[in-house]
């Protein structure tokens, strides 16, 4: 270890807090790997401004050696500290850190779990399931709500019956990202349930991620509970209903998707003529028509677009 | 370029109470090497009114003492 180098470690142990600001950073600059043990003593320091400045450091070295002292820094009882933990790991974790990541799942300590319930999402292991879901009937709403976020992130997870039950979580929050999560699996009572929540639930955000989670799904079952959100107070449900129209083309929406031409907000007309588009029915040709003079150009576009769709659907047909 | 005469007229800012002494990281990173050390004060202070707000002087100081005021055009 060459001189200058053994100077500021020493300083890193120094009693004065700007002598041991002053010490990392410099070996931060210095970027000598000789430096990541002493570095990885100092996230010992009694304080948070070092700590935190120290994770920086061990996060621009990037070695692996650095990953299971970081973990333990997830549940600092210092914000910065957290924050900075977790903003580390999640570019230096990799699928290799998935046993790790899962013991800090069962320690106990809040912060932790919830850090670590968010970078289990970057390493997508369907082998975390088992682990993440005693979150599901956690007393607190930030894991609950972590946890079915996080199962959105696994690959090859397409059931999952408890799951569902967070969707009528007494928390908007929690049910909000477990609405998206529905999205992606497969379980029997999905759909019906989706539809419900679409229709009825009191939070808007959650009818409208519903409406995203049908689009998703894109299953004909969702059909009448689609056609009743058009007429939902908030635009933005109204408008990721049309979405969810788009791919599921039925005669049943044609009549509301007319009067959706009529909205009050342009995302909402625009979407609806690419659904009237996708349905190809003569019907609404007039509708469609009168749209081309709408204030909003990219209504008027993708009118242009759905009435040349219908026009070619209907030669098509004549010609079949 | 202009040397500096009136040091709050620069972007940069330096609050020389958080500035320590030892520590020459704004000065190494900064790509244009307008940032110095005051000899008599030991505290970092912009030297030459030359400025791309690139922001590293702010992000690399351990104490946060240093602001770099970004012009409203280009925020």
């Amino acid at each position: 270890m060459d001189s200058e180098l053994d100077q500021w470690i020493t300083l890193l142990r120094s009693p004065l807090l700007d002598d041991r600001l002053v010490a990392i950073k410099t070996l931060q600059h210095l970027g000598d790997e000789d430096a990541i043990a002493p570095l990885i003593d100092a996230l010992q320091d009694d304080d948070p401004t070092v700590q935190t400045l120290v994770i920086t450091t061990l996060w621009e070295f990037a070695h692996p050696s650095a990953i299971p002292p970081l973990l333990g820094c997830l549940g600092s009882p210092h914000e910065a500290v957290r924050n900075e933990a977790l903003s580390a790991l999640k570019e230096l974790v990799s699928t290799d850190d998935l046993m790790k990541l899962l013991d800090v799942l069962q320690t106990g300590n809040f912060h932790a779990q919830l850090n670590a319930l968010v970078l289990l999402r970057k390493i997508h292991d369907a082998q975390a399931l088992p682990f993440i879901l005693p979150f599901f009937e956690s007393e607190n709403v930030e894991l609950r709500e972590a946890a079915v976020t996080t199962l959105r992130y696994l690959n090859q997870v397409v059931r999952c019956e408890p799951a569902l039950a967070l969707a009528q979580d007494p928390s908007e929050t929690v049910r909000r990202a477990a609405v998206l999560t529905l999205g992606h699996l497969s379980d029997d009572g999905v759909v019906p349930l989706l539809s419900t929540l679409l229709t009825q639930d009191a939070d808007w955000q959650v009818r409208r991620n519903a409406a995203q989670a049908l689009d998703i799904l894109a299953d004909p079952a969702a059909i009448a509970a689609l056609v009743a959100a058009l007429t939902d107070p908030e635009w933005q449900v109204r408008k990721f209903a049309v979405r969810a129209l788009q791919k599921n083309a039925d005669p049943r929406a044609l009549p509301t998707l007319i009067n959706a031409l009529a909205d009050d907000f342009s995302d909402v007309r625009r979407d609806a003529a690419t659904a009237l588009g996708n349905l190809g029915q003569a019907e609404a040709l007039s509708a469609l028509q009168q749209t081309l003079n709408d204030p909003d150009i990219d209504v008027r576009i993708f009118s242009e677009r759905a009435i040349a769709k219908i026009n070619q659907t209907l030669a098509a047909t004549a010609h079949g | 370029m202009a040397q500096t005469s009136q040091r709050v007229d620069v972007p940069v800012i330096v609050d020389e109470s958080k500035c320590l002494e030892k520590c020459n990281a704004c000065i190494e990173v900064c790509p244009l090497d307008v940032l110095v050390k005051n000899p008599e004060t030991g505290k970092a202070y912009m030297k030459y009114d030359e400025c791309w707000f690139c922001l590293p002087c702010e992000k690399e100081c351990p104490t946060g003492a240093i602001t770099v005021q970004i012009p409203f055009l280009l925020r």
